[in-house]
């Protein structure tokens, strides 16, 4: 009967050890996947702000197409200068 | 209860608090991740919008500019010839066998920039009569590697006139000849260079010996006409074709 009750003691002093050191185990793991989300805020912040200011600088895309008609102009230009250089120069 | 009861109830009390507050903390900087996340997926958006027709338009740019390349290419190489590369070589050293590849043309590249000097060639095209030019049409062309600057001299040839037909510098030093005859009193010319006798000297003014000696003016005569513009034959100075220089007169 006393080593019955010996053995319940020491089981639950056992059980405690186990706890304390779950209870250190636990709260590491925590922290640390604590720490790794605060770490990820700012750099989210960071990007919110490259890409809001990549979508402000994206505003002058509209000018292609007024580039686009320049080109389609002068394009045009060189090649009525090429047909007036044809007629001027001798082929080789 | 005894003792070891009560701290194992404490333990595991310890472990839900802190699992309770780090879960909780964790929880909320999720909730800061997801909120960042939905205005970078906003921005993200507009970009993606923006940039939608960027690739249409490039397009279109880059095909107008490939047919302008082409066209300008085509002419280049109806009007050049067999040179294109040599020209293309003249102005980007380097890059003449490159255009031969890309244009699907073979042979030798020579830099007309080292066969001719700068502008015969053009010179020579608009008829200057050049030697290269008077052979141009369709044969081989007249061109001198070794003594490439001649082209360029031809074209204007004897720009001072015949070189055999202009007097000599004359000869300066102790190997000058002797053109004076040598004289015994210092300051008069027996003979003058040709030979000829000289002109008496003239009488020296009579010095006082001794007072006051008076300078006297000479009688103020009229000064000479200006010569006619354009003149050639009065007074020193260079001539040229046209008369004294604008500087000269």
């Amino acid at each position: 009967m006393l080593i019955a009750a010996v053995s319940g003691t020491l089981a639950l002093w056992v059980m405690d050890i186990i706890l304390v050191v779950a209870l250190l185990l636990l709260g590491g793991l925590v922290k640390g996947v604590l720490g790794a989300a605060k770490s990820i805020v700012p750099r989210i912040d960071a990007i919110a702000g490259v890409a809001a200011a990549a979508s402000k600088d994206l505003d002058a895309v509209v000018v292609l197409l007024t580039t686009q008609n320049y080109i389609s102009q002068i394009v045009g230009s060189v090649a009525n200068y090429g047909g007036s250089l044809d007629v001027a120069l001798p082929d080789a | 209860m005894s003792l070891a009861l009560a701290v194992m109830i404490l333990l595991i009390v310890l472990i839900i608090a802190a699992l309770a507050i780090y879960l909780i903390a964790t929880i909320v900087e999720l909730i800061k991740i997801n909120k960042g996340l939905a205005v970078v997926i906003g921005s993200v958006g507009e970009i993606v919008t923006k940039t939608a027709p960027v690739n249409g338009v490039l397009d279109a740019i880059n095909g107008n500019l490939v047919a302008g390349r082409n066209l300008l290419e085509n002419l280049f190489l109806k009007k050049g010839g067999d040179d294109c590369g040599g020209l293309v070589e003249s102005l980007f050293p380097g890059e003449g066998q490159k255009f031969l590849n890309r244009v699907g043309r073979r042979g030798p590249v020579v830099n007309t920039g080292v066969v001719y000097t700068r502008g015969t060639v053009i010179l020579a095209s608009l008829g200057r009569g050049a030697p290269i030019g008077a052979a141009h049409a369709k044969g081989p062309a007249v061109r001198d590697a070794k003594y490439s600057t001649t082209a360029a001299a031809m074209l204007y040839p004897r720009p001072g006139g015949d070189p055999k037909a202009r007097p000599k510098s004359p000869v300066v030093g102790s190997n000058s000849p002797r053109q004076y005859e040598a004289s015994s009193t210092p300051g008069v010319r027996p003979r003058l260079r040709d030979g000829s006798e000289a002109p008496p000297p003239s009488a020296a003014p009579d010095m006082p010996m001794g007072g006051r000696v008076e300078v006297r003016k000479p009688a103020a005569a009229p000064p000479p006409p200006p010569p006619a513009d354009g003149g050639g034959d009065a007074g020193p100075g260079r001539l040229n074709v046209k008369g004294k220089r604008p500087w000269e007169r």
